[in-house]
């Protein structure tokens, strides 16, 4: 899937899953708001996870040099194991 | 401790550098109901606040701040990228570019620079969540009279992210100071301290 499709999906379950946070802070015994927040989490690690693997890993977590950035892109070390927490653009670089 | 995450929580694509814009915006940043300000006092109030769900509240809602205070950063450093010296001279621009050229500091609209004194961390369980559901609607008034005065779409779309997110919080603060009430001595009706008088908490 291509990078700003993917990043967008990131976004928009992160999303959910921080507003779904604040509100079970204050409802945490709410069933049908915690099958959601389980269901959403779970999503949101899988799209993390086939992210990290085709680009950079976007959480210390999912740096992997090995399986990072399949694609190669944005990295100075094509072709070379290295660091990957340092591949992509700054997110403040106006999504790329 | 904190991690991370390598993204912004709304995305911020500004195609066409607006100084004037970001010396508006940037009070969200460093201003009297910004951003920073938000952060700074929830993340501060959280250690004395006795109820324990509050507590988390108080981490994730200063959490998100910091999230918030990166997208309004973003903001002012893509309206400001590649200035000619002619769009530096921008009124309202000019003097802080005489200070910071185009780096991201702190400050409000009108010049003030970011001051602890804009929030409160008062160790009293109903002073700081009443501080708390002001600041959200101070924050909400900021990003409306912001919205107001900005026709660049690319600019009013992450502000009225944030103004959204601010109404949440209140509702969430709103939430919180029910729960803290809720456990108080019945006998305490006009609320005193109940992380100092403990005597003063529902026995």
């Amino acid at each position: 899937m291509e990078r700003m499709q993917l990043l967008k999906e990131i976004g928009e379950v992160s999303f959910m899953v921080n507003d779904l946070t604040l509100y079970l802070d204050t409802h945490p015994t709410d069933t049908e708001a915690l099958t959601m927040f389980s269901d959403t989490m779970n999503r949101r690690k899988q799209l993390l996870k086939t992210y990290a693997e085709q680009f950079e890993p976007l959480t210390m977590d999912c740096v992997c040099p090995e399986a990072n950035n399949q694609t190669e892109s944005y990295t100075k070390y094509p072709k070379q194991k290295h660091f990957t927490w340092s591949d992509g653009p700054l997110p403040w670089e106006g999504g790329i | 401790m904190w991690t991370y995450e390598k993204r912004l929580q709304y995305p911020v694509k500004i195609t066409k550098p607006c100084p004037k814009t970001a010396s508006l915006i940037i009070s969200q940043f460093g201003g009297p109901d910004g951003e920073m300000a938000a952060s700074m006092r929830y993340l501060s109030q959280r250690y004395t606040m006795p109820n324990k769900e509050v507590g988390g509240l108080l981490t994730d809602i200063g959490t998100e701040e910091l999230a918030h205070l990166e997208v309004i950063c973003a903001m002012i450093y893509q309206l400001t990228k590649n200035l000619t010296v002619e769009q530096a001279k921008t009124a309202g621009f000019d003097a802080y570019y005489v200070d910071h050229t185009t780096a991201v500091w702190p400050t409000a609209a009108a010049g003030v620079p970011f001051n602890a004194c804009e929030f409160q961390s008062k160790g009293d369980a109903i002073t700081d969540l009443f501080e708390n559901l002001a600041a959200e609607q101070k924050a909400r008034t900021t990003y409306d009279n912001l919205i107001r005065i900005i026709d660049n779409p690319e600019v009013r779309e992450p502000l009225k992210f944030l103004r959204a997110r601010e109404v949440v919080h209140f509702q969430r603060f709103g939430e919180a100071l029910e729960r803290v009430k809720a456990n108080l001595d019945s006998k305490n009706y006009y609320y005193y301290n109940p992380e100092f008088d403990k005597q003063l908490l529902k026995k």
